[in-house]
């Protein structure tokens, strides 16, 4: 299963639309998908409130079937940075 | 001459008419001459916040966010800018939406934020009259005083809102700042961190005056 992110606009910053982003994605995921594809094609600026309320739910659900697909753009390479080192600073 | 130079340079851009002529909006003027940061420093600074400008002010997230959609349409639309165009709306996202998300149900006088660009002169300023870091992380952190509370802020990851699971944005904003040719300045109370921009060493040090909430300058 893949996930357009720019489905959800191509600004993606705040905590509230993380929120919403994903409580409006939830009923339509498949549980039993063997992977979950995060594709940012077509998304301008991410930044680390809103990936962090959409992605924690995903990983919470699909663990290591999460996959971020790769993408040259600086705020998402930025994000998924910044996550990274949180999770392993815990 | 020098506004040829100006509009080449991007540090003030001209319209252009169909037959090639350089023109100029008088708003566009006004706001090349004004000095937003001082007047978002006054804002943020004085003791009743002064009248401001409905386009200087997001009284909500909702119309913070609209603002910032403009924002990022505009700055990429501007080819120089290719390498920062996806990361100045994250971190000014990530500045701004702080000031909500810890401020809601508890803005000691007026709501919201200060949110002002130039895109001629390349400056960003945000500033919210909150309760400022040091009181927000006073909830989860015993700290002495507002430079161990912005320090914590911009280095730690830590949140005001424990036990939610948050608390990576100020690293955020000073991590690409420490990377990209972007300045930052952050206050809150007596305390400034600041980032020139081209350099990579935070210092924290003390603020010309005392700021209740936030102050924010970006420069790009």
């Amino acid at each position: 299963m893949r996930i357009e992110l720019k489905k959800f606009g191509e600004v993606l910053t705040s905590r509230p639309a993380g929120k919403e982003a994903i409580a409006a994605i939830r009923p339509s995921l498949d549980l039993n998908a063997n992977k979950i594809e995060i594709d940012f094609a077509g998304v301008l600026s991410l930044s680390p409130s809103w990936a962090d309320e959409f992605f924690r739910v995903l990983e919470e659900i699909y663990g290591d079937k999460v996959i971020y697909l790769p993408s040259d753009n600086p705020s998402v390479r930025a994000t998924l940075k910044i996550l990274v080192v949180e999770k392993n600073s815990k | 001459m020098t506004l040829r130079r100006w509009d080449e340079s991007g540090k003030l851009k001209a319209l252009k008419s169909p037959g090639g002529w350089r023109y100029y909006e008088r708003e566009m003027l006004e706001l090349f001459r004004e000095d937003l940061f001082g007047v978002c420093r006054a804002w943020a600074g004085s003791p009743v916040a002064p009248n401001i400008p409905n386009n200087y002010y997001a009284s909500t997230q909702d119309r913070f966010r609209a603002r910032l959609d403009e924002m990022a349409l505009l700055i990429s639309k501007d080819s120089r800018l290719s390498d920062i165009e996806s990361l100045l709306p994250a971190i000014v996202g990530e500045i701004g939406n702080n000031s909500f998300d810890h401020n809601l149900g508890n803005w000691p006088d007026v709501p919201g934020i200060f949110f002002a660009y130039d895109v001629n002169k390349r400056i960003i300023v945000l500033a919210d009259r909150g309760v400022g870091i040091r009181e927000t992380l006073s909830r989860v952190r015993l700290l002495k005083d507002d430079f161990s509370a912005l320090s914590v802020a911009v280095t730690e990851f830590v949140s005001g809102r424990a036990p939610e699971n948050r608390g990576n944005g100020l690293k955020f904003v000073m991590s690409i700042a420490q990377e990209y040719p972007i300045g930052i300045s952050l206050q809150s109370g007596i305390a400034i961190a600041i980032i020139e921009r081209e350099k990579e060493l935070l210092e924290i040090s003390m603020a010309e005056s005392n700021i209740r909430g936030t102050l924010a300058k970006i420069e790009y």
